[in-house]
């Protein structure tokens, strides 16, 4: 039953699945409440050209995914957390530029179309040291930063007229919060690529959403079901040899589609 | 509450030469010679570079005063409320403010699914208080919660905002008003949608807190209420009219007020008719005078 979890490539796997559990739970309670889902998507699909460009030119990959997901981030992430009209369809030509960019760049440009795969889609099974130090990091700033920014982040969303007069006009609190969108999406690139990047982010926030009545306890709710979705996605993949990000993302969409149908079907019993 | 949250925010929006800011001590409110919480001289506020909307408003409001705010949708009400709280600097005249003025919006403005409750909400007004990277203290939460028992909700601080009704909701954007430190209040149309208990518990709570020294700002479309208030001030793209609502309430100013959407109702004394205001979405038959 549980001899796939022996072998050490998949153990490094759980760890990193565990550490992006914690980087889900926080961060994606904030990208669900705060509309962000969609340039989510888009800022880990604007990394993929530049881990493609970092990957040719050789230097680090994730600073080259950094790079075009914080630059994609403050773009199109300023016009969201503003609630302006409009942004949705910026966020899909990016995205669809990127890809196509990132495509071409590999197949043409550095002839590394073998990597396009495992850059989409991840690669769980192969994560290296870099990349669970990377989950690491982006999952404890991720901490930090909504103890120290959660009040502020939450009085903007609340009604952003108020939060104006109410002296939340600094725009650095929702800077920090889109700075931490790109560097969340880079963080689940190897494990699930970026393209199912808001199978971690998004989904799992959005499945507790439908349970939880206050941030705290949806957090916590978020960081244990990601690390559930992720311990049980990881033992189909490797049981059944299927793509392990794809897996993981097929496990967390059938919870919400359960917990959602639960809480229309039977919407006291739910709760 | 420290002394300087009530400040905090406050010297940053003062505009040179054009709007000032005077600390005034918490406690000189009820003392005989009483300065103006709010004094408008000649203000005329737009939007960027465009024609001021609202022109020529010269009023001041004295402490424990409540002024209804009378207009049509689009007269100049919110433009006036977004001027006092400094989103929006006046284009000219001179605006005056010797305490801080905090906004309660309309509730269905916030997000009523959000996962926040009453207390969350009251919190929200010691931000301005903090630095950036600050969290809340516990003399914060101290503070939502003594703000949230002065409102009546000292009781359903750990409920859900959303799940609240709109009267206690009401109540809880005051509250997070009060938390600022504010010493005047501006509400929007505060008791649209609210049954007649929770207008009436309401309505209390405004008297109560202006009977504190405080300076209260209600924008209305009810005459009847705003008769009961202290002072009324009209405005529809300039200052109509201002004045104890005995007197400045006449037929000729309501028609410049509101146009033609204004009705005259026939009271118990012929004398002394009633005028009603048709707001744009009811239906003409719905008030009506009968015949």
């Amino acid at each position: 039953m549980l001899e796939p979890f022996q072998l050490p490539f998949v153990q490094r796997a759980l760890v990193e699945l565990l550490l992006l559990a914690l980087l889900a739970g926080t961060l994606g309670c904030w990208i669900v409440l705060r509309g962000l889902a969609f340039p989510v998507h888009g800022a880990a699909a604007a990394a993929f050209p530049g881990l493609v460009l970092a990957d040719g030119l050789g230097f680090a990959a994730p600073l080259g995914g950094f790079g075009a997901a914080l630059l994609f981030a403050l773009a199109v992430g300023r016009l969201a957390t503003r609630g302006r009209e409009g942004n949705d369809t910026l966020t899909a030509l990016v995205l669809v530029a990127a890809l196509a960019l990132g495509i071409v760049l590999a197949s043409d440009v550095f002839h590394s179309a073998a990597s396009v795969e495992s850059l989409l889609f991840g690669s769980l099974l192969a994560i290296g040291a870099g990349d669970v130090r990377l989950a690491a990091a982006a999952a404890l700033i991720a901490l930090a930063a909504s103890w120290l920014l959660g009040t502020r982040w939450l009085a903007s969303g609340f009604d952003p007229a108020a939060a104006r007069s109410l002296g939340v006009r600094s725009p650095l609190p929702d800077a920090c919060l889109l700075v931490l969108v790109a560097l969340g999406a880079v963080a689940v690139l190897s494990a699930v690529g970026a393209l199912l990047a808001t199978a971690l982010l998004v989904v799992p926030a959005a499945t507790t959403r439908l349970l939880s009545s206050r941030i705290a306890g949806w957090g916590l709710a978020t960081v244990a079901l990601a690390a559930a979705e992720g311990i049980a996605g990881l033992w189909l993949a490797v049981k059944l040899n299927a793509p392990p990000g794809a897996t993981l993302a097929v496990v967390s969409g059938i919870v919400f589609a359960l917990v959602a149908a639960t809480r229309t079907l039977a919407p006291e019993a739910a709760t | 509450m420290t002394a300087d949250r009530a400040g905090g925010g406050e010297d940053a929006r003062v505009a040179a030469g054009r709007r000032t800011c005077a600390r005034v001590g918490g406690s000189d409110s009820t003392g005989p010679a009483r300065q103006a919480l709010l004094t408008a001289e000649k203000l005329a506020v737009g939007y960027e570079k465009a024609a001021p909307v609202l022109n020529d408003v010269t009023f001041a409001l004295e402490p424990g005063e409540r002024i209804a705010v009378l207009g049509p949708n689009g007269g100049g009400k919110t433009t006036l409320f977004r001027a006092l709280l400094g989103e929006l600097r006046p284009a000219h005249g001179t605006l005056a403010l010797a305490g801080r003025c905090a906004s309660v919006p309309q509730t269905e403005r916030s997000r009523l699914d959000f996962p926040v409750s009453a207390l969350d909400v009251a919190l929200m007004g010691t931000i301005p208080g903090r630095p950036w990277w600050r969290r809340p203290s516990r003399a914060d939460r101290v503070a939502a919660r003594a703000a949230l028992a002065r409102v009546g909700l000292a009781d359903r601080a750990e409920r859900t905002y959303g799940e609240l009704s709109g009267g206690q909701r009401q109540r809880v954007l005051i509250a997070r008003a009060l938390v600022q430190e504010a010493r005047v209040l501006l509400l929007d149309e505060p008791f649209s949608g609210l049954d007649a208990t929770s207008a009436a518990r309401l309505e209390a709570l405004l008297a109560e807190l202006a009977g504190e020294g405080r300076g209260v700002l209600i924008a209305t479309h009810d005459l009847e209420q705003a008769r009961r208030w202290d002072r009324v001030l009209c405005v529809n793209g300039r200052q109509i009219a201002f004045g104890e609502p005995a007197t400045a309430l006449t037929h000729d100013v309501l028609a410049a007020t509101y146009g033609g959407a204004i009705v005259t109702l026939p009271g118990e004394d012929p004398g002394a008719p009633h005028h009603a205001i048709m707001p744009p979405h009811h239906h003409h038959h719905d008030h009506a005078p009968p015949r």
